[in-house]
């Protein structure tokens, strides 16, 4: 099978709207994972990010009209309705507590479809940090498992600004420019953003407590 | 490079430490200003340690979820939802059509009807006629009299009474009974002598391209009855 012909977003969109499936399969392919990834990181919950994901290109199927080449990339906006759609979720229901207790579905070993590279990679081996890890092989691979199940817990107690920083600029590699660009910021307020949140990231993985979900968000 | 070394304090190596690594950035451009900086400060180079390890595990969390992607189903709700987006922008289209379909259709007849009254026929006007005469594709011309009675000798009896130079009417082959001619028209035509022989009408000369005037009795339908032939005589008159 030949592969499909790199078109831009706005062609694509129009095409979409026409009732071309392959258009919009050729979006989803290339702007859902790092929507997903967004959402995934910034809720800790694979089902919730399932969820943010299905919103958001619901959305765009349902006004794809909303979507201005002039105003921005695709990607952009499509990341500006994950961060809507985050925020009612948060607002709606707050007992989402991401990233905590023992549910750690970042650590999750998942099966099927489009999770098997994910399981291929090994992420399941490196469940929620508490050292139940099913094929650990080795110490050095613990102790890294450890580290990252750490990590994932400190992230999610970062206040919410701070967090989409920390998964934009650092998970995601944007540069501050892209970062700010999405969330409708100055790039210096990208920089000393992440520039606090990790201090405050090195300061919860140096202290050996458990990291307690920030109460406030703010600067 | 020394003055570059010294001139970097705690603070300013602070600012930059999130940027080491991070080209197109001020502190990737002083990235070894700053090396100099921790090895001279051990405050700092715990700092610049605490910053790479934190940017290892950054990079390593990034790298194991790099792959990950959503579930099957979300893919399979969301082309299931373009088809249904896809059925209703058809029918709104279809909508569409037949709503200009029928405003097309209301401004013909309105055009139509307003044209009928702008422009009514002229019966019996020399205008008619002269149209009837030219117009040879069409034996029909602009009504002149009222049908006349009930059968066909009836109404061949009072056309010749109007003049004498008038032929009977010759019934058509295909026409109706003619008790049913109440209502319908008589028309001046002018017609060819070929076209007169294919009506049943006794001509000869067949060759001659000059044309012969009658009278055609339509029915109600419009349909023609019965034929005449008109001398020029009458006409001139």
């Amino acid at each position: 099978m030949s592969q499909p012909i790199d078109l831009s977003d706005a062609l694509l969109l129009r095409r979409m709207m026409a009732g071309d499936e392959d258009a919009f399969a050729q979006v989803y392919r290339r702007t859902h994972p790092a929507i997903y990834r967004f959402a995934l990181h910034m809720t800790g919950n694979a089902g919730v990010a399932d969820d943010v994901t299905q919103e958001v290109f619901m959305t765009l199927i349902r006004n794809p009209r909303r979507f201005d080449p002039a105003r921005g990339t695709l990607g952009g906006f499509l990341f500006g309705i994950a961060r809507n759609h985050l925020r009612k979720r948060w607002e709606q229901d707050r007992r989402l507590v991401p990233f905590t207790g023992d549910a750690d579905d970042l650590g999750d070993t998942v099966s099927g479809g489009a999770r098997a590279a994910h399981s291929a990679s090994g992420n399941g081996a490196f469940g929620n940090g508490n050292g139940h890890s099913r094929t650990v092989t080795g110490p050095d691979e613990l102790v890294l498992g450890e580290s990252i199940g750490r990590l994932r817990q400190a992230i999610s107690t970062l206040p919410e600004n701070y967090r989409e920083v920390v998964v934009l600029c650092e998970l995601q590699e944007m540069t501050y420019e892209e970062a700010a660009s999405l969330l409708g910021c100055p790039v210096g307020t990208v920089r000393s953003r992440l520039h606090r949140a990790r201090a405050i990231l090195v300061e919860k993985l140096r202290d050996p407590r458990p990291a307690r979900r920030a109460s406030v968000v703010g600067e | 490079m020394n003055e570059e070394r010294t001139s970097m304090d705690c603070a300013q190596f602070g600012e930059i430490l999130q940027d080491l690594d991070r080209p197109g950035t001020e502190g990737f451009a002083l990235r070894r200003s700053a090396l100099a900086h921790a090895e001279s400060c051990g405050r700092c180079a715990l700092r610049m340690i605490e910053a790479e390890s934190l940017d290892f595990a950054l990079r390593t969390l990034a790298a194991r979820e790099a792959e990950r992607q959503a579930h099957p189903r979300v893919a399979r709700a969301l082309v299931e939802e373009v088809r249904v987006q896809s059925r209703s922008a058809s029918r709104h289209g279809v909508r569409w059509q037949l709503a200009a379909l029928g405003v097309a259709a209301a401004l013909l007849l309105v055009l139509g009807y307003s044209l009928r009254h702008r422009f009514p026929p002229a019966a019996g006007s020399d205008a008619a006629r002269d149209s009837a005469a030219n117009h040879t594709s069409s034996p029909i011309a602009a009504p002149v009299a009222p049908v006349p009675d009930s059968n066909e000798d009836q109404s061949a009896d009072s056309q010749s009474n109007d003049s004498d130079d008038e032929t009977a009417f010759v019934s058509l082959p295909y026409a109706d009974d003619p008790n049913a001619l109440d209502g319908g028209a008589v028309v001046r035509v002018l017609l060819t002598r070929p076209a007169l022989a294919s009506l049943g009408l006794p001509v000869t000369d067949l060759g001659s391209a000059d044309r012969i005037p009658a009278d055609i009795v339509l029915s109600e339908d419009g349909a023609p009855q019965a034929i005449r032939l008109v001398s020029q005589a009458s006409l001139d008159e």
